[in-house]
C-alpha cells in the first residue's frame, strides 16, 4: 500500500530559475491494485515515481508505505524498478542480469540464480540465460526487464514506460504478458505511461495528470472485468473510458505544448 | 482436369525453390572464393616484395649496403641471437616497457576514476594534465635526466608519462559520460556506494580502459625506442641507433624488425585480454 500525501518536488534550473515539477500530489494506492499514471511529457509523473521508489527525495510531502506500522516500516518496504530496456546492464548475461536485486541483497549464489531462471522462463526466456542483452530483441530485452523486477518478489512494482522504446506490435506481446504476470502475483504496481490504451488495458485505477506543475486531474475506476485480453479494447466500456481520458488529458497536453 | 492443374502448380513450386537454392549456392560460393582471395592477397603481397627486395639487391639495382637483402639480414640476426645481445637488448626493452607500461596505466585508471568521479579534483587537475599531455613526453627526456640522473628510472618514467595520460584521459571521458540510466538501475537494484562502483561503474568503463591500453602501448614503445636512442647503452633501441653510428645497417634492421615484433605482439596480447574480460562487448545481435 502507498499513501503519498502532499508530495511537492521543485528542481533548480540551469539558469537558476527553478522549476516545479510536482504541486501538492496526494495518492493513495491499495495493496494489489495496478494504478496506470498517465499525463502529458514532462508533467512530473516519472518524477512521482521516483519519489515513491527513493531515488529521489520530495521537498515537501510525506509517504507512508506502510500505515499503521510505524515510521521506520516504509523502510523495509520492498520496490522494484522496471525502466525501459537500456537500463539492462550489457556486460552482465541474461541470467545475472535477472539476478543483480538479488546479488545485491546477498541472496547466496544457488539460490538466486535458481530463482532468475524461474523467472526467464515465466517470461519466455529460457533458454538464453547465458545470451547478453544486446543479443535480443527489443520485446525480449523488455521481459527480461520484467523478470528482474519480479524475481526480487517486490512488494510494490514502479515501471516507468516499460515501453515506451518497443514497436506497436510487439508493445501488444509484452503488455499480454504484464497482464498475465500481475494477475498471477497481484503485485501493487504504479505504470508511467503515455499510452491511454496501455493505462486502460493495464489498470485497475488510471490517474490522469495535469501539464506541470503536476497534479491529479482525475482518478478513475476501471471496472472492465479480469483476466483481460486484447479483446476488451474492442468493447464499448473500453472506448467509452477512452474518450473520457482523452478529454481530461486533452487540455493538459495543450497547455504543455504552451510551457515548452 | 482440376487436378493435373493443382498438380502442375506443385511442379512450378518446385521448380521455384531449387532455382532459388542454386542462387543462394551461388551466392555463398562466390564469398568463400572472396575470401580466398583475401587470405591469399595478403599474404602473397608481403611475400612477394621480400622477394623482389632480395632479387633487386642481389642484382645491385638497390644498394644492397644501404637496403640490406632478407636472407643478409636473416644471417645478421643469427649472429646477434648466437653471442645472446639480441635477447638481452630484447629483455631490457621489455622490462622498462612492461613495468613503464603497468605503473603508468594503474596510475592513470586510478586517477581517471578520481577525476571523474570529484568535481573539485577535475578542476583543479584537469586543465593541467590536459596541457601536460600536450607536451611529447619526450621532450621531458632531459628534464627526466637531470632529475633522476641515467639511471632507468627516468627512462622508464616517459613510459609511465604516456601511458599514464592517455589512461587518464580515456577513463575520465568514460566516468563522466557513463550511462545515468545504469547508475539509476544499480541504485534502484540495491548497489549502492562501493558496491555502485564495483558491480556498475567499473565494468561500464572497462571497454574504454581497454582502448586506453590498446592506443598507449602503441606511443609506449615509440617513447621508449626514442628514450633509447638517446640516453641509452642497451636495448632495441640502442641498437637501432648504434648500428646506424657504426654504419651496420643489417644490424638496424635486425632491431627494427624486432621492435616491430614487440609492438605486435603486445598489441595482440591486449586485445586478446580485451576479448577475454569483455565477451559481451564482441557479441552481435542475432
Amino acid at each position: 500500500m502507498i499513501v503519498a500525501h502532499g508530495i511537492s518536488k521543485a528542481f533548480v534550473g540551469r539558469k537558476a530559475a527553478s522549476v516545479v515539477a510536482l504541486r501538492n500530489v496526494d495518492l493513495c494506492v491499495d495493496r494489489g491494485t495496478f494504478v496506470s499514471l498517465i499525463g502529458p511529457s514532462g508533467c512530473g509523473k516519472s518524477t512521482l515515481l521516483r519519489i515513491l521508489g527513493g531515488l529521489e527525495r520530495p521537498s515537501s510531502g510525506t509517504i507512508d508505505m506502510a500505515p499503521g506500522r510505524g515510521a521506520d516500516a516504509t523502510e523495509t518496504v520492498k520496490t522494484a524498478f522496471v525502466f525501459q530496456d537500456h537500463s539492462l546492464f550489457p556486460w552482465l548475461t541474461v541470467l545475472d542480469n535477472v539476478a543483480f536485486g538479488l546479488r545485491m541483497a546477498g541472496v547466496p549464489k544457488a539460490v538466486r540464480r535458481e530463482r532468475a531462471r524461474m523467472w526467464l522462463a515465466r517470461v519466455g526466456l529460457a533458454g538464453f540465460e547465458r545470451h547478453y542483452p544486446e543479443e535480443l530483441s527489443g520485446g525480449m530485452r523488455q521481459r527480461l526487464s520484467l523478470a528482474r523486477a519480479f524475481v526480487t518478489d517486490p512488494d510494490i512494482l514502479l515501471m516507468d514506460e516499460p515501453m515506451g522504446s518497443l514497436d506497436a506490435q510487439t508493445r501488444l506481446l509484452v503488455q499480454e504478458d504484464l497482464i498475465r504476470l500481475w494477475e498471477e502475483t497481484r503485485k501493487t504496481v504504479l505504470l508511467v505511461t503515455h499510452s491511454i490504451d496501455e493505462a486502460l488495458l493495464l489498470g485497475d485505477r488510471v490517474v490522469v495528470m495535469t501539464a506541470r506543475p503536476g497534479q491529479v486531474k482525475l482518478d478513475l475506476r476501471i471496472e472492465l472485468g479480469r483476466p483481460r485480453t486484447m479483446a476488451i479494447t474492442g468493447e464499448r466500456a473500453f472506448g467509452e473510458l477512452k474518450a473520457k481520458i482523452w478529454e481530461a488529458l486533452r487540455d493538459e497536453v495543450e497547455r504543455s505544448l504552451e510551457l515548452t | 482436369m482440376t487436378g493435373s492443374a493443382t498438380e502442375l502448380e506443385r511442379v512450378a513450386t518446385a521448380t521455384g525453390d531449387e532455382v532459388l537454392d542454386e542462387a543462394l549456392h551461388a551466392l555463398d560460393a562466390a564469398e568463400r572464393r572472396r575470401r580466398r582471395l583475401d587470405v591469399t592477397l595478403a599474404v602473397a603481397t608481403p611475400a612477394a616484395l621480400l622477394v623482389m627486395w632480395q632479387a633487386a639487391a642481389d642484382t645491385h639495382w638497390i644498394d644492397p649496403k644501404i637496403f640490406t637483402p632478407p636472407t643478409t639480414i636473416a644471417r645478421s640476426a643469427g649472429h646477434l641471437i648466437a653471442a645472446g645481445t639480441l635477447q638481452s637488448d630484447l629483455a631490457i626493452t621489455l622490462a622498462r616497457l612492461v613495468v613503464g607500461f603497468a605503473v603508468g596505466a594503474a596510475a592513470g585508471i586510478v586517477v581517471g576514476i578520481l577525476l571523474g568521479l570529484s568535481r573539485p579534483l577535475r578542476s583543479a587537475f584537469s586543465p593541467l594534465f590536459t596541457g601536460l599531455y600536450a607536451v611529447p613526453q619526450i621532450a621531458l627526456l632531459p628534464l627526466l635526466l637531470v632529475i633522476f640522473g641515467v639511471g632507468e628510472t627516468a627512462k622508464v618514467l616517459t613510459v609511465v608519462a604516456v601511458t599514464f595520460f592517455v589512461l587518464e584521459i580515456n577513463v575520465v571521458r568514460a566516468v563522466r559520460g557513463f550511462d545515468p540510466r545504469l547508475v539509476e538501475a544499480g541504485h534502484a537494484y540495491g548497489a549502492r556506494r562501493l558496491r555502485l562502483f564495483r558491480h556498475v561503474l567499473l565494468p561500464g568503463i572497462m571497454p574504454a580502459i581497454f582502448t586506453g591500453l590498446r592506443v598507449s602501448i602503441a606511443l609506449a614503445l615509440v617513447v621508449i625506442t626514442a628514450t633509447e636512442f638517446v640516453a641509452s647503452t642497451n636495448g632495441l633501441g640502442y641498437l637501432v641507433w648504434n648500428s646506424w653510428q657504426l654504419f651496420e645497417p643489417d644490424y638496424m634492421y635486425v632491431g627494427l624488425i624486432t621492435i616491430a615484433l614487440v609492438g605486435v605482439v603486445l598489441t595482440g596480447i591486449i586485445v586478446a585480454a580485451e576479448r577475454l574480460a569483455l565477451p559481451w562487448l564482441r557479441r552481435s545481435r542475432p
